[in-house]
């Protein structure tokens, strides 16, 4: 008995040394976001600010963060929109139909998920500007943006619908629907949860793209917020306290999405969204 | 005569895989045909070939005298209730049970009347507003007939609908389901592995093997004069009991390769000196005082086991003989004197396993 005691305790100990060390960087993003200039660079640091100054009405107008906030929920949208809309489809085929083939047609649609942004968004660029798409900088970014995360809601829908029972397909059919027909009014319903999990996913990591939008639109007034932070940074700029309070503004949001829909997005990621 | 189903060199491949082998079938309207066979024989398939969620590589399948083999499931007017009865968990009983109705845009008043048929029929009258989670595996089973009934559909497909049940409510519902195919002068094809199940309900057993029917009729015709060995061994429980043997000279009886040189005496007649595979029932093998005379077998007995009603006599031979002696068989007896009539020994050839008589 005792032993298991000392056991649990030492794991929990464990647990909330490495919780501990995965939060310190939201922590001291706080923390600096509150503190004042000098304290920022005060040796040694220190960890709650003496003189806690509140700057956010501040950089939120001088940063026009409105607009900034805007085209990143534009893009964010646009991009869940549209992989929802192609990816469920094609997700649930790659689910149901298995040989050879579709192991390929799988390894191929995770290999493109391999390519990061870095390196797909020179030939993007070339190709968008040729065809004309340079002109509505966001629809680019919202297209490339949804290539790339277009994989990654494939294989996670597809593990969803996995768990649907192919039986229940098969009686729909039987009943009289078509295979459409059984797919929207059975099937996506009871994949509801994996699905939307997954779209919030998608949503969250393209609220934070940036390698796309900072290549593709050179307008400010059509930039995301991960560009527009970039703008603190100029040579002889070393605003940290704006820089933090800008991303907390930028990044509370997604935490209490998160936060929220935590219990759901773990069960819906490990296992047993039906029954 | 036209056929409610009819099947005609029905072939399917998976691939290089032979899955039915030239398949012919008719069964006629109000008919209940059982589909039997150890797993893997194609019976499942076959049955999903009827509904139309396989296709068909070769031959002709007819619904009510129509062709349907390009039809979609949805055009071929069949019911069909599955073995894990995949009834829609997202929906109510109710909505479960009016799916196919509403798909056909069918009116609220009409559907009500339904609803409420098919819920005394079934006794789900208080159950029509949970959700399959909430119900037990036999309520399940009802509403899934009830899926079925509703749609007063040109045929019944039952794939091994009762196997998730525990025994009791298994026997249950064996008889539950057969009354109702009477009551709707339905014609079913239903699915099953288990060979009681098929003969207790159907009018006509189908039984199956590696894609190919080994032999169709009445179940008791199966049970007297099964044409295989497989057939001989499959229907029956406990199986038949399969001994080597040489036809004697006198071309009527069969010496056995049993210790003892037993010899059985059967009914009709075959050449002398052919090696055939002699097939008798444990439950043909009936339990006699006497040493001598006809067609008794004198064998050593291995183990005993009692149910209570029926004792299971396990000779000590290679191969083994059971008895199945309808009284107490006192465990600590040495050996057993069994008698057999003439006409309930079967043979089989060696070969190819048909019957030779």
């Amino acid at each position: 008995m005792r032993g298991n005691d000392v056991k649990r305790y030492g794991l929990l100990a464990l647990a909330l040394l490495f919780v501990g060390i995965y939060l310190f960087p939201l922590y001291w993003m706080y923390v600096t976001a509150l503190k004042s200039n000098s304290e920022i660079f005060a040796i040694p640091p220190t960890f709650w600010p003496r003189d806690p100054q509140w700057i956010v009405m501040d950089v939120w107008q001088r940063m026009k963060m409105d607009v900034y906030l805007r085209n990143s929920l534009i893009i964010a949208f646009g991009v869940t929109v549209i992989v929802t809309m192609t990816g469920t489809g094609c997700a649930y085929v790659l689910a149901r139909i298995r040989n050879r083939w579709m192991d390929a047609v799988l390894f191929t649609v995770l290999m493109m998920q391999v390519l990061p942004s870095s390196l797909m968004i020179t030939p993007i660029f070339v190709v968008f500007n040729q065809v004309g798409l340079s002109e509505y900088p966001r629809l680019s970014v919202i297209l490339a943006q949804a290539a790339k995360v277009l994989p990654l809601y494939i294989v996670l829908c597809r593990a969803t619908f996995l768990q649907v029972p192919k039986e229940l397909e098969e009686a729909a059919r039987v009943d009289g629907n078509s295979r459409v027909g059984a797919f929207l009014t059975i099937i996506v319903p009871l994949a509801r949860n994996g699905i939307l999990v997954t779209s919030v996913l998608i949503f969250l990591q393209s609220f934070g793209e940036y390698v796309y939008s900072r290549s593709l639109i050179t307008q400010r007034a059509l930039q995301p917020a991960t560009v527009g932070l970039q703008s603190f940074m100029g040579p002889n700029s070393s605003d940290w306290a704006g820089v933090m309070t800008y991303s907390a503004i930028y990044v509370t949001p997604i935490l209490i999405v998160f936060v929220l829909l935590q219990r759901q997005i773990v069960s819906g990621l490990t296992s047993g969204a039906l029954k | 005569m036209t056929y409610q189903i009819e099947l005609e060199n029905i072939n399917k491949y998976y691939g290089g895989y032979h899955a039915l082998r030239d398949i012919s079938l008719g069964i006629e309207p109000g008919e209940f045909v059982a589909l039997v066979g150890p797993s893997g024989c194609g019976k499942s398939t076959l049955l999903r070939t009827i509904a139309g969620l396989e296709g068909i590589s070769g031959g002709t399948l007819r619904i009510a005298g129509e062709t349907v083999n390009d039809r979609a499931p949805r055009e071929r007017d069949l019911a069909m209730v599955f073995q894990s009865y995949a009834l829609y968990p997202h929906m109510t009983v109710r909505r479960n049970l009016t799916y196919s109705m509403r798909l056909k845009r069918r009116s609220k008043a009409d559907m009500e009347r339904s609803v409420e048929e098919i819920a005394r029929i079934t006794g789900l009258e208080s159950l029509l507003d949970r959700y399959p989670r909430e119900l037990s595996g036999g309520q399940r089973q009802r509403v899934a007939m009830g899926r079925a009934i509703i749609r007063e559909p040109k045929a019944f497909l039952f794939d091994e609908p009762l196997s998730n049940l525990d025994a009791a409510l298994r026997v249950h519902m064996r008889s539950e389901v057969r009354q109702l195919h009477n009551r709707l002068n339905a014609t079913s094809v239903y699915v099953t592995h288990d060979q009681i199940e098929a003969m207790t309900m159907a009018d006509r057993v189908v039984v199956m093997r590696a894609g190919v029917v080994e032999q169709m009729g009445a179940p008791l015709d199966l049970y007297d004069r099964p044409c295989n060995r497989f057939v001989a061994g499959f229907i029956g429980s406990p199986a038949m009991n399969f001994v080597d043997g040489i036809i004697r000279e006198d071309g009527v009886s069969v010496r056995l390769d049993l210790p003892g040189e037993a010899v059985l005496r059967f009914a009709g007649a075959r050449p002398a000196g052919e090696t055939v595979t002699v097939g008798f029932r444990p439950e043909h093998l009936s339990v006699t005082m006497a040493a001598t005379g006809g067609n008794i077998l004198s064998l050593p007995v291995g183990f005993v086991e009692r149910t209570g009603s029926t004792s299971y006599v396990l000779s000590s031979t290679t191969p083994e003989i059971l008895l199945s002696v309808p009284e107490r068989f006192p465990k600590e007896q040495g050996s057993v004197n069994a008698q057999i009539a003439p006409e309930l020994v079967h043979l089989f050839s060696k070969e190819d396993g048909t019957a030779l008589l």
